[in-house]
C-alpha cells in the first residue's frame, strides 16, 4: 500500500502550506539552531585543529628513549609544551647504541612518516656578559627537516651547518646579540669552553625552540658529548597524529628496553582542555536540539488540534490510523529537512562573515563528519518530536469530532 | 424483491466504563438494497448511535451488524477503515470538507486515501458527480471559498466517488435554509433513484422523513415505528404527532 503514502505526503504538504507563516517561523527557528551549531562546530574544530597543529606540527609525535633513563626529572620538566619534553634530562639518559636497527624497524612501519635519531645535551653559551642555557641538538639536517623543516626556516646565513659551526634560534641570537658568522663559546658540563661559529639563524615559530636550540651535525654532537656512535633519542612523526599513542603503546610492548612517549601523554593537559571544550560545544548542541524538538512538537500539536475536524472526517472516510500518524510525521521530517538545509546555508554564511571580520588569525574548520552529525541529529530530533502529536491526532475518534462538529 | 443489504441482529450499545448507560436495546433491522430510509427520534433516542454503528464508525456492545455479507465484528480497525472507504459514503450535518484542497480534490479524497493518485477516468467521474450536484464550475475553488449549501453538495458528490452501496446521511440538511434543504434532498432522492444506492438519513425534518421509502422512529434505544411509506404513504402534516417527537 505505497499508494496511501502518496496521499499522506499531499496531506502533509497541504497542512504545511495552509499555514505558511507558522511553517516559515518554525523552519526559521530550526535554521537558526542549525546555523549556530554549524558555526560553533566550525569555530571549535578550527581552534582545536589549529592548537594541535601548533603542538604537533613541527614536533615529534613519539620520542623514543632508553627505558632505564626515565627519571623523576623527565616528568617534572614537561609542562605542556612539546619542545620541553626533550629537555635537560636528556643528558642523564643512557645513549642508544643500536639506533641503526631502530631506524630500520621504525622506517618499515607504514604508519610512521619520519624517523630522526638525535644526540641531545645541555650546555651554556657565553658571549660577553650574557650567559644562556641551551639545548644542544645534533642530528642529520636532511632528516630533521622532515619534522622541523629547519632549512626552510633559516632567516639568516647558511641553511646547513658546516664543521664547528651551528644554527641557532632567532630569539637566542637576539639575546646574545649575534648574527651569522659571529663566534660563540659553548660550555658543556665538565668540559672546557669550545669555540663555535654561528652559521645561520632560524625561526621555527616556537619561542621555546627559538630561545634554546643550538643545532649541529649529529656526529659532531656525539663527539662533543663523548658518546661515540650512539644517540640519545629517536624522534618519530606518524601519519595520523591521533594514532600516535596507540602506535607508541604497540611498539613499547615489542621494545621493552625502550620507552616510547607519545605527544598525547606529554600534552595530557592540552588534550583535557580540548575535550572539555568539545563537551561544552556538545552541551550547547544538545540544548539547541532540545529547542528544535520543543518547537516542532508545539507547532505540530497546535496543527493537530486545528485539523482535528478534517482528521475526523478522513477517518470516517476510511483513512487508517497509521496513515494519519505518518502524515504528521512527514510534516516533522519536512520541517526538519527545510530547517536543516536553510540552517546549513546560514551557518556557512555566518562563518564566512566571521572569517571576513576576524581576519586570518582564526581558522574555521567544517569537517564533513560534523556536518553530517549536525544535520542528521536535527532531522532525527524533528522526526522524533513529531511522534507524540502524530500519535495523538491519529487516535482521534471520528465519532467525537462529528458529534461535536 | 428481497435483497437484504444491511442487517442488525440484537444490536445493543452501552457507553461508559464504571457507570454504564445503555443507548441501544436489541436492534433488529433489515434494510433492502436500494431503499431510502429515514430515521427520526428525539435527541437521546439512539438514532445517531445506531447510524454510527451502521456506518462502521462504532462497534456494538453486543449483537451483529452485517453489511453486504460482511460481519463487521470480525474486522480489525484497519479492515473496518478500508470497509468504510469502499462500501459506505458519509454525509454529515457539517459538511467537513478539507479547506486545504480544491472542490474537485475534495470529491476525490475517498479515492485518493488508498490510491494516492486519481487516473483520468476517476477524475472524469468526479467531474460528472460535481456536474450532477451543479457545481462543476466551482471545481478549482478552494473548498472553503464556496457557500454552505454548495459545500454540502460537494460532500454529496464526495460520498459517491467510490461507488458505495450505502450512503449514511446524518442530518444532511440541518444547517441549510429551506431552499437548499429542498435542493439537497432532491439530489439524494435522485441518487437513490439513479444509482440504486441505499440511503439512510437521520433527520429532524418530518416533511423530508415522510418523503422517503421507509421511516424508522427510535425512542429510548428501540425502533418503535417502522413504516413502509411506499405501501402506506402518510399525510404530511406539520403537527402530526405520531411521527413527531
Amino acid at each position: 500500500m505505497n499508494n496511501s503514502l502518496t496521499f499522506e505526503f499531499s496531506l502533509a504538504r497541504r497542512f504545511l502550506e495552509e499555514n505558511k507563516l507558522q511553517t516559515l517561523l518554525i523552519v526559521l527557528g530550526i535554521a537558526i539552531g542549525v546555523a549556530v551549531m554549524v558555526f560553533l562546530t566550525a569555530l571549535i574544530d578550527g581552534l582545536q585543529a589549529d592548537l594541535i597543529q601548533k603542538t604537533v606540527g613541527k614536533a615529534p609525535h613519539i620520542v623514543v628513549t632508553s627505558a632505564e633513563a626515565v627519571s623523576q626529572e623527565a616528568v617534572k620538566s614537561v609542562d605542556g609544551h612539546t619542545v620541553l619534553m626533550i629537555d635537560t634530562t636528556q643528558k642523564d639518559q643512557r645513549p642508544i647504541g643500536e639506533y641503526h636497527m631502530l631506524v630500520n624497524v621504525f622506517s618499515a612501519d607504514q604508519r610512521i612518516r619520519a624517523v630522526l635519531p638525535a644526540v641531545d645535551g645541555s650546555g651554556l653559551i657565553r658571549r660577553g656578559q650574557v650567559t644562556r642555557g641551551v639545548l644542544l641538538r645534533g642530528f642529520d639536517l636532511d632528516q630533521a627537516n622532515r619534522i622541523y623543516d629547519i632549512s626552510n626556516s633559516v632567516i639568516e646565513g647558511n641553511r646547513k651547518p658546516i664543521n664547528n659551526s651551528v644554527l641557532i634560534g632567532k630569539d637566542l641570537a637576539v639575546d646574545l646579540g649575534v648574527s651569522s658568522g659571529d663566534p660563540i663559546s659553548l660550555e658543556l658540563p665538565g668540559q672546557d669552553p669550545l669555540a663555535l661559529m654561528v652559521d645561520g639563524i632560524f625561526d621555527l615559530g616556537v619561542s621555546a625552540i627559538n630561545q634554546r636550540w643550538l643545532v649541529m651535525d649529529q656526529r659532531q654532537a656525539a663527539a662533543l658529548l663523548g658518546i661515540g656512535d650512539q644517540v640519545t633519542s629517536l624522534e618519530l612523526q606518524v601519519q595520523d597524529v591521533f594514532l600516535a599513542e596507540q602506535i607508541a603503546r604497540a611498539w613499547s610492548s615489542k621494545l621493552p628496553n625502550y620507552q616510547l612517549k607519545s605527544w598525547q601523554e606529554t600534552n595530557a593537559q592540552l588534550l583535557t582542555a580540548l575535550k572539555s571544550q568539545s563537551s561544552s560545544s556538545y552541551t550547547i548542541q544538545f540544548f539547541v536540539l532540545l529547542a528544535v524538538i520543543l518547537g516542532v512538537a508545539s507547532v505540530l500539536a497546535i496543527n493537530a488540534v486545528q485539523k482535528s475536524k478534517q482528521i475526523g472526517i478522513l477517518k470516517a472516510m476510511g483513512i487508517r490510523t497509521n496513515s494519519v500518524a505518518r502524515a504528521f510525521m512527514i510534516q516533522g521530517v519536512v520541517l526538519g529537512l527545510m530547517g536543516s538545509i536553510t540552517g546549513f546555508g546560514l551557518g556557512i554564511f555566518l562563518t564566512k562573515i566571521f572569517i571576513l571580520l576576524a581576519g586570518q588569525q582564526l581558522t574555521l574548520l567544517l569537517k564533513p563528519l560534523s556536518v553530517i552529525v549536525i544535520l542528521s541529529s536535527t532531522m532525527l530530533s524533528a522526526t522524533l518530536s513529531a511522534y507524540l502529536p502524530a500519535r495523538r491526532v491519529s487516535q482521534l475518534n471520528p465519532i467525537e469530532v462529528i458529534r461535536n462538529g | 424483491m428481497d435483497n437484504v443489504l444491511l442487517k442488525t441482529i440484537n444490536t445493543t450499545k452501552e457507553f461508559g466504563q464504571e457507570i454504564k448507560s445503555q443507548v441501544l436495546f436489541g436492534i433488529n433491522l433489515e434494510i433492502q438494497a436500494g431503499e431510502f430510509v429515514s430515521m427520526i427520534g428525539s435527541s437521546g433516542s439512539g438514532k445517531s448511535t445506531l447510524l454510527n454503528i451502521l456506518g462502521a464508525l462504532d462497534r456494538p456492545t453486543t449483537g451483529k451488524v452485517i453489511i453486504d455479507g460482511t460481519n463487521l465484528g470480525q474486522l480489525s480497525d484497519d479492515q473496518l477503515a478500508y470497509f468504510r472507504n469502499r462500501t459506505i459514503g458519509f454525509i454529515f450535518q457539517s459538511h467537513f470538507l478539507l479547506p486545504q484542497f480544491t472542490v474537485l480534490e475534495n470529491v476525490l479524497i475517498p479515492y485518493l486515501i488508498y490510491a494516492g493518485k486519481a487516473p483520468t477516468e476517476i477524475k472524469a467521474r468526479a467531474l460528472d458527480l460535481l456536474d450532477r450536484v451543479g457545481l462543476s464550475h466551482r471545481k478549482d475553488n478552494r473548498a472553503n471559498a464556496i457557500s454552505g449549501g454548495e459545500q454540502q453538495r460537494v460532500a454529496i458528490a464526495r460520498s459517491l466517488i467510490n461507488h458505495p452501496s450505502i450512503i449514511l446521511a446524518d442530518e444532511p440538511t440541518g444547517n441549510l435554509d429551506s431552499k437548499n434543504t429542498q435542493k439537497v434532498f432532491e439530489m439524494l432522492k435522485s441518487i437513490n433513484r439513479d444509482y440504486q444506492t441505499t440511503l439512510i438519513m437521520v433527520t429532524h425534518d418530518h416533511t423530508l422523513a415522510a418523503s422517503c421509502d421507509r421511516l424508522l422512529k427510535l425512542k429510548d434505544g428501540l425502533i418503535i415505528e417502522d413504516l413502509d411509506l411506499i405501501k402506506q404513504p402518510i399525510q404530511i402534516q406539520e403537527d402530526r404527532c405520531s411521527v413527531s417527537d
